[in-house]
């Protein structure tokens, strides 16, 4: 029972942005909802899965976007409503069914849900997704608030049901993330049967022939923008300049004004709905004023559309002056900050402002300084992935042939800094370092001589890693694939995955054995414990040096945060502070200074290693590391 | 003042330039360096300013006078090989260690003796196992060392087993190595450095004629695409014109002409000044042209001692040298100098590189320039 699935109409209540999306699907009558974890938006299908059972609604963590996009297609296919939620590259791997699934049209309302990271905040870019609702003729949404989030998600149920298209919501780090008051609504009495209609497959042969029809659907959906709820003026009737926004910088349009003082100066035409855009209404409004600031996050992706439709409608609307990430009036990559627009406002209307005197920025970063100790992005505490690392560094220097490791996206993808020691050379998207990893084991013929690593975490393996795999066994590439199976999608918040034996719902579920599937491929495997530091070692030494086809060595130990969340630990470390011999040591401080684990510390005062009790998560790792065996371990 | 540094002019010095010739006297130190297949693996960066890895190495700065000042107390007379009291002919009594011995087998009957007699409580030989690669190896019991007797060519990390040695209940140690590692031996003696190895336990060391060593890897390969998997048994070179490696294994022994091996010599031993082991008690080599003989050269009171006693529980037989066959040797280990100079000038070091020699030394080694090597 939760505010989520009890709220009633006209009841307020404080949720999180992705929560919201989450309230919105129930409003809008879902049944099915299926996604992939990716930050920032795992949090959607994280709230309906624990309200899934309870409300009749199927809730699934998917393999990848793709095949979460085809299971809640599905379901519209079958005359219900389906809803797939992911982060901004979900939808490149999602995006080939869509552009299929465009052009067949859906049938129960199918909504698309995807949460964009502008400034990469928790990802590897910053990729603005709505180019995609362009290139697929498909209707997008992009709330402004969190209420917005929320009311958004049934409007885009009936508006795909009305034009019988999926359509696309997209949401940012800061919606999603954040927390807002919400007015809730009743969630529509829906009750009908699943059925597919045999009578009317859904085959986008002639794609000519179904184009056509797209495109008579979307300016359909431009009739219907025109007026849309979503879009409004605010402001004076002939203001000095105006600004056009959509997503978060539609909010921040107003505070901005407020700030400055400025509402009766400059007008805001905030969008909801961009693409595709109402033009009649935008036409009307950008009569008012000459000097048009868009701001939108990442790409001018309204910017350049509006242009457009300025030299489209030259004639009525005459010549304007555009400012925006375009002009360089904005910044050109990162997230629109109230700052930044505050700024370039304050320079179109020639008011002196200063968004953050220099001073204060100074007295705020010493005083947040003196409270919170510099952190470095890294693994935590007993992170199997850090043994993982030091081994794999260990080998490649032991093998002495210029080895490397390429990698992809997962937790392990800290490896690329110190606390993986540095060892991950390539980091793109999900899966790729086994494709890369198969590429680079072809190159042999030509003289590359260095022996190729990649790893993979085990989400990762099942998302996107297996098709590499096959490839590379089929077209006999050379190379170790480590297979780092933590049993969690660590990164996303602990999803459950093909290999954890649950589903997301909580139920028991049969596990995808990686071995097993791994073995039945015909590629050579070990497995050992990345704990095991001497071990593991070795084990990668051995396959580096057998010298044809794909190995896989699985490094197999709990996530440790998965551990320390069950209270176990493992070990009671603690340093001998007798035997350690500190600075006169030599080892000059192997353990805190190369090996790193938060929890072991420099006890300044002794001038001895020492053990943080309240981070160790008792792994025992460090145990090994220390030449002067003065970490002692004591099994729990 | 001699040379300061760390680990990282150690790389930058020696590894990076290939100077390294796998004595092992870094290894088995800290956590930072391993040997591994005859190299040396940096596994992570230190950086303290001063370390025992670069104060030991042979190959960063060895001050010739003040190590035979350290080791033997004196000025170095003799420039060609260094001091020395005695240089006899000699070889093993017995005749499993003749047999077994590389060359008459009185390294082995050496150390043999004073483990039985307790003159030394440990000694630190090298082994070969099948594998081929060179390991230092602690030995207490005497009639182990027969077992290690014979030596492959290939240079490997000795000293390790020394570094890594637990000697609490020893303070009498032997220790059997290539020149490069005697100089690290005397490295270690001298070293100002607080933490020591158990250096101050070795009561005698015995030294082997060298003139290069071989590449543990690219030689092993090599090899194994020659003679294939078979155990590799005795292995000789055969004295000039002839020139020839000689590798015994079950079936038959190839005959591989030097210059093919010649590749595989380390790089290191490119630029090294001491054929004799000149550091050391007592070094040991061949006598060319008298086969199952060693020429001994005795250079201290340690090594006079052990080599009388031998004598004297009839051990080994020794004779005289002729004259000839000691300038021939004289000539051999100055000629290896030269090479050595004009190497490390190749090299592009135009101060002399790693070696601080005596100027008297310098222009002695020049003149086989002037005679033509
Ligand atoms: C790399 C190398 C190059 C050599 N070059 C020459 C040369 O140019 N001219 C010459 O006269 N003699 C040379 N020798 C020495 C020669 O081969 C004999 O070792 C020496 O004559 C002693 O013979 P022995 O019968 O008394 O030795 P043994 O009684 O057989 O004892 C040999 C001892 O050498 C040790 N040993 C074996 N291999 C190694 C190694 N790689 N590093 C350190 N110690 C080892 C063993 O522990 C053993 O105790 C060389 C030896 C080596 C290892
Ligand atoms: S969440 Fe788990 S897997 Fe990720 S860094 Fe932390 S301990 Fe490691
Ligand atoms: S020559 Fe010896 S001490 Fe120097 S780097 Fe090589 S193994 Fe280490």
């Amino acid at each position: 029972m939760s505010i989520i699935t009890e709220g009633r109409s006209g009841q307020k209540v404080l949720l999180m942005g992705n929560e919201a999306i989450a309230r919105g699907a129930i409003e809008g009558g879902v049944k099915v909802c299926a996604a992939y974890p990716g930050n920032p938006s795992s949090e959607i299908i994280g709230t309906l899965a624990k309200i899934g059972p309870e409300l009749d609604i199927y809730v699934e963590w998917s393999a990848n976007e793709k095949v979460a996009l085809e299971v809640a297609a599905a379901a519209s296919f079958a005359g219900i409503r389906g809803l797939a939620a992911m982060k901004q590259n979900g939808l490149n791997v999602a995006s080939d069914f869509l552009f299929n699934l465009n052009l067949t049209g859906s049938i129960g309302g199918l909504v698309v849900v995807v949460c964009d990271d502008p400034g990469a905040i928790s990802s590897t870019n910053e990729e603005d997704t709505r180019a995609y609702a362009k290139i697929g003729d498909l209707p997008l949404l992009e709330p402004s608030t969190v209420q917005e989030a929320k009311s958004m998600i049934p409007f885009a149920f009936e508006l795909s049901e009305e034009l019988g298209l999926p359509c696309l919501v997209r949401s940012v780090t800061r919606i999603s993330h954040a927390r807002g008051s919400v007015e809730l609504d009743d969630p529509v009495p829906l009750s009908r049967r699943p059925h597919f209609n045999t009578g009317r497959p859904l085959v986008n042969v002639p794609a000519l022939a179904f184009h056509r029809k797209l495109r008579a659907k979307l300016h359909r959906c431009r009739d219907i923008f025109e007026t849309s709820e979503f879009n409004e003026y605010l402001g004076p009737e002939q203001p000095e300049a105006l600004i056009v926004a959509s997503g978060t910088p539609g909010a921040y349009a107003q505070e901005t004004l407020n700030l400055l003082k400025a509402e009766d100066r400059v007008g805001i035409i905030k969008l909801g709905t961009t693409w595709p855009l109402p033009e009649s209404f935008l036409v009307r409004q950008l009569r008012r004023a000459d000097v048009i600031l868009v701001a939108e996050d990442v790409d001018t992706f309204l910017e350049t559309n509006l242009k457009a439709l300025c030299a489209q409608k030259g004639r009525e609307l005459g010549i304007k002056r555009f400012l925006g990430r375009g002009s360089g009036t904005l910044p050109d990559v990162g997230e629109i900050t109230p700052d930044c627009l505050t700024t370039a406002v304050a320079e179109i209307l020639k008011i002196s402002y200063e968004a953050r005197p220099p001073e204060y920025a100074r007295t705020a970063q010493e005083a947040v300084s003196r409270y919170a100790p510099t952190r470095q992005v890294g693994f935590c505490a007993g992170c199997p992935h850090r043994a993982a690392y030091w081994c794999v560094k260990t080998a490649l220097a032991l093998d002495g042939r210029d080895g490397f490791l390429v990698g992809d996206i997962g937790c392990y993808s800290l490896g690329f800094g110190p606390s993986g020691f540095e060892q991950m050379k390539t980091l793109h998207s999900m899966g790729s370092g086994a494709g890369i990893a198969g590429g680079m084991g072809q190159l042999a013929r030509f003289g590359f001589d260095q022996p190729v690593m990649t790893v993979c975490g085990d989400s990762t393996f099942y998302h996107a890693a297996l098709p590499a795999l096959f490839n590379a066994i089929y077209n006999q590439a050379n190379f170790l694939m480590l297979i780092l199976d933590n049993s969690a999608t660590a990164m996303t918040g602990f999803q459950p995955h093909p290999g954890t034996g649950q589903n997301a719902m909580g139920r028991q579920a049969p596990v995808v054995d990686i071995e097993a599937v791994c073995r039945t491929l015909g590629a050579r495997i070990e497995v050992a414990d990345p704990y095991d530091l001497q071990g593991t070692i070795e084990a990668v030494n051995r396959l580096l040096v057998d010298e044809k086809g794909v190995k896989v060595l699985i490094l197999r130990q709990l996530c440790a945060l998965v551990r320390a969340n069950r209270g176990e630990k493992l070990y009671q470390v603690r340093v001998d502070q007798e035997r350690c011999l500190g600075d006169g040591c030599g080892c000059n401080r192997l353990c805190t200074r190369v090996f790193r684990c938060p929890g072991l510390i420099w006890d300044k005062e002794k001038g001895r290693a020492g053990i943080d009790d309240a981070i160790c998560t008792g792994c025992g790792v460090c145990g090994e590391i220390c030449p002067q065996s003065a970490i002692l371990t004591e099994e729990i | 003042m001699s040379e300061k540094g760390g680990l990282k002019s150690l790389e930058n010095g020696v590894l990076a330039k290939d100077l390294c010739v796998a004595c092992g006297a870094c290894a088995s130190l800290c956590p930072y360096l391993r040997s591994t297949d005859g190299r040396i693996v940096k596994l992570h960066d230190c950086d303290l300013t001063e370390g025992r890895c670069f104060d030991y190495c042979p190959r960063t700065e060895v001050d010739v006078a003040k190590l035979h000042q350290a080791v033997f107390g004196r000025d170095r007379r003799d420039l060609d090989i260094g001091s020395t009291r005695r240089v006899v002919g000699a070889r093993a009594i017995d005749l499993e260690l003749r047999n077994r011995g590389q060359t008459g087998g009185v390294v082995s009957t050496l150390v043999s003796l004073a483990l039985e007699e307790g003159s030394v409580q440990a000694a630190i030989l090298t082994e070969r196992r099948a594998d081929l690669l060179p390991r230092g190896r602690i030995v207490r019991d005497s009639r182990e060392v027969v077992t290690l007797a014979g030596s492959g060519y290939v240079a490997g990390p000795t000293l390790e087993a020394l570094n890594g040695g637990s000697f609490e209940n020893e303070d009498r140690i032997a220790v059997v190595g290539l020149p490069c590692q005697i100089t690290a031996l005397a490295k270690m003696r001298v070293s100002a450095l607080d933490r020591r190895t158990p250096i101050d336990q070795v009561v005698l060391t015995i030294g082997l004629f060298c003139t290069w060593a071989l590449s543990y890897g690219p030689f092993v390969d090599f090899l194994r695409k020659r003679v294939g998997r078979a155990e590799v048994g005795k292995m000789d070179i055969t004295p000039p014109p002839e020139r020839l490696l000689l590798v015994t294994t079950d079936s038959e022994t190839s005959r591989i002409p030097l210059d093919e091996i010649r590749p595989f010599v380390r790089s290191g031993c490119d630029v090294c000044l001491d054929m004799t082991a000149e550091l050391a008690d007592l070094s040991v080599g061949t006598v060319e042209g008298r086969c199952g003989w060693n020429t001994v050269i005795v250079r201290t009171r340690a090594g006079e001692e052990i080599l009388s006693r031998a004598e004297a529980v009839g051990a080994i037989e020794t004779e005289s040298l002729a004259e000839d066959y000691l300038g021939h040797l004289r000539e051999a280990s100055r000629l290896k100098k030269y090479r050595a100079l004009k190497a490390l000038e190749g090299k592009g070091y135009t101060d002399g590189g790693y070696l601080r020699l005596p100027n008297r030394l310098k222009r002695r080694i020049m003149s086989c320039g002037d005679e033509g090597p």
